[in-house]
């Protein structure tokens, strides 16, 4: 029986090509690593029970964006679930049916929570000054009032909750973006 | 189909072999080329999913009988035995680096349905230099004797193979995938691109014959292998260039080692076609388990993946500065692709559309849109990375059984 074996010239180069490919595969995964392979992943979604700051707006859609991603926020801790996925649900009747499904959450309690986060949100804005206390209450009042569609409806579009003051108010609500601080 | 293909394989080869000695290879590779592209035809024309199935399943029986006989008649064209080996495994490792490429470029060109119908006249090609023999094989009903025992196979390089070839498997496969359902390529795009891996298979093929020890060059095959695979795991962005560097470890790498194992399990052991079918089993065998255990990893990870990616996709909506009403409309719209796209990444580039015809707006969109692609991209690249990890640690662990492997001559 003989075992087959390298003569010296092959042996050197056996182990340069073992050495070689040692070599290469830890340079490429090195490269791609420092490159930034590992954190090559989606951005983790934040924590929506923690605070977010208002700012001033600068005009009605910058409040109703912030209005948007306060009160989204303010539900989606209460419901226990992302803000993503809240927005997601909140985005079609279909998209709707299946978060309730999934998270075992019912018609009522989606309302409670997004009534509830509302009414929180003027709360904030007011106590930021970003919302005027003229312009407050009667966004309370109506808030109070809405069905769960319109709701979620301020919640995607809170410029419309701010048309709805403007109809409240009457004549006066021309004065609205001049209300916002 | 492809697990049942290989499974096939990897139970077909050695009595399809034991078939080869004593019927004789000329007969064995004549039949076994005769059913291989009676199949394919069978593939072609079948407009069932159990059809096609069944189809392939013969055409295995029929590949693994030509396969396993080719090496019995290599020796009588190419000189010597050791030749005759060095030649079948590396055809072996060719075609293994060679089919996802061609199956691409002919699914997109033609049909899914051409891959097989090309495979008819190629096979019966093959089959007609190899008649003459068969027909001689049965004009003088002489059938060469068993010339010793077959003796067993060679433990350890077939297990090296299985692991290997379940490594490679997760390559080919996982990459292809990535390519089309991940990027979105079209599967003619795809195919070009893994063209590198063929490529670079006949670069290492070319390789090995400068190193005499074929455990060094299996071991150096499979470190490269793994590299290649570790590269496709920590891929830094969704860019097709990125995938070039490993692709080419990958191919010199499989074209190395699949060649030096099945050298090593052949080498001093004979009938050739019995342990040449070891190493057809073992591969199989390898691919098999390979797609069974990374599949499952896989299909969990691009669903959570998909949900991170689209969770970010809306964090990046949220919180830009655009229009609610443009927010509605355009959330409305992608949720929209969403469900058409059922499970798979979706596009979003016609949610956005129309663009904006106010210019300000129109810029703060298309950010908007490639913010998003790249949470997209992002998700679907990283829900490969863990099984292209597993498959290079497959490949890193591939090494002990070829640190036990020694070829013996006898």
């Amino acid at each position: 029986m003989n075992v087959a074996g390298p003569s010296d010239g092959g042996n050197t180069r056996s182990w340069l090509l073992v050495g070689g490919s040692v070599v290469v595969a830890l340079l490429l995964v090195g490269i791609y690593l420092a490159a930034g392979g590992a954190s090559y992943t989606p951005e983790k979604t934040r924590d929506p029970c923690k605070h977010r700051p208002w700012t001033n707006p600068e005009s009605l859609s910058d409040f109703a964006n912030q209005f948007s991603i306060s009160a989204l926020d303010g539900a989606a801790c209460e419901l226990g679930v992302s803000r993503e996925a809240l927005a997601q649900a909140l985005a079609t009747p279909v998209a709707r049916e299946q978060f309730l499904e999934r998270y075992d959450i019912s018609d009522a309690e989606l309302a409670r929570a997004i009534r509830a986060s509302l009414l929180r949100t003027v709360d904030d804005a007011e106590n930021a000054g970003a919302l005027s206390p003229l312009l407050a209450d009667p966004l309370r009042s109506t808030l109070k009032q809405i069905p769960l569609d319109q709701a979620i409806e301020l919640v995607n579009d809170a410029s419309s909750l701010l048309s709805n003051v403007q109809g409240f108010l009457g004549p006066a609500g021309e004065l609205l973006e001049q209300l916002l601080p | 189909m492809l697990i049942s293909f290989n499974l096939v394989m990897a139970l077909a080869a050695v009595p399809a072999a034991l078939i080869a000695r004593r019927a004789g290879p000329g007969r064995t590779a004549a039949v076994g080329l005769a059913v291989f592209a009676g199949a394919g035809l069978a593939c072609g024309v079948a407009d069932e999913l159990s059809t096609l199935i069944l189809a392939r399943c013969v055409q295995a029986l029929g590949g693994a009988a030509a396969v396993t006989a080719a090496l019995e008649l290599l020796p009588a064209t190419v000189g010597s035995e050791r030749r005759a080996t060095v030649v079948w495994a590396s055809a072996g490792a060719t075609g293994a680096a060679l089919g996802p490429a061609l199956g691409g470029l002919l699914t997109e060109l033609i049909s899914w349905q051409s891959i097989f119908l090309l495979q008819v006249p190629v096979a019966l090609a093959a089959a007609v230099p190899i008649l003459s023999v068969a027909r001689h094989e049965a004009a003088t009903g002489i059938i060469e004797p068993e010339l010793r025992q077959t003796g067993r196979p060679h433990l350890w390089a077939n297990v090296a193979l299985a692991m290997v070839s379940a490594a490679i498997a997760a390559a080919l496969f996982l990459l292809v995938l990535l390519l089309i359902e991940g990027w979105r390529l079209s599967p003619i795009g795809a195919a070009i691109v893994v063209t590198v891996m063929p490529l670079a298979a006949i670069l290492g093929s070319r390789l090995g014959p400068h190193v005499p020890d074929a455990r060094a060059r299996a071991a150096a095959g499979a470190i490269l292998v793994s590299g290649g695979l570790g590269g496709l795991a920590l891929l830094p962005s969704a860019k097709v260039v990125l995938t070039l560097p490993p692709q080419i470890l990958v191919g010199i790498g499989l074209a190395l080692v699949l060649s030096a194992l099945t050298e090593t399990a052949l080498g001093g052991r004979a009938p050739q076609a019995i342990h040449g079918g070891w190493t057809i089993s073992a591969r199989h065998a390898g691919v098999v388990v390979g797609l069974l255990a990374l599949t499952p990893v896989f299909t969990a990870d691009i669903a959570q993946q998909r949900e991170d990616a689209i969770d970010a996709g809306t964090a990046v909506i949220l919180d830009s500065s655009v229009d609610p009403l443009l927010k509605l409309s355009l959330a409305q719209k992608i949720s929209d692709r969403l469900d058409e796209e059922e499970g798979k990444v979706p596009t979003i580039g016609p949610a956005f559309e129309p663009l904006p015809e106010n210019e300000d707006e129109r810029a703060e969109v298309e950010t908007l849109q490639d913010e998003l692609q790249d949470q997209l991209d992002r998700g679907a690249t990283h829900a490969f990375s863990p099984s292209f990890g597993l498959a290079a640690l497959i490949g890193l662990l591939a090494l002990i059984p070829i640190a036990l492997s020694r070829r013996v001559d006898l």
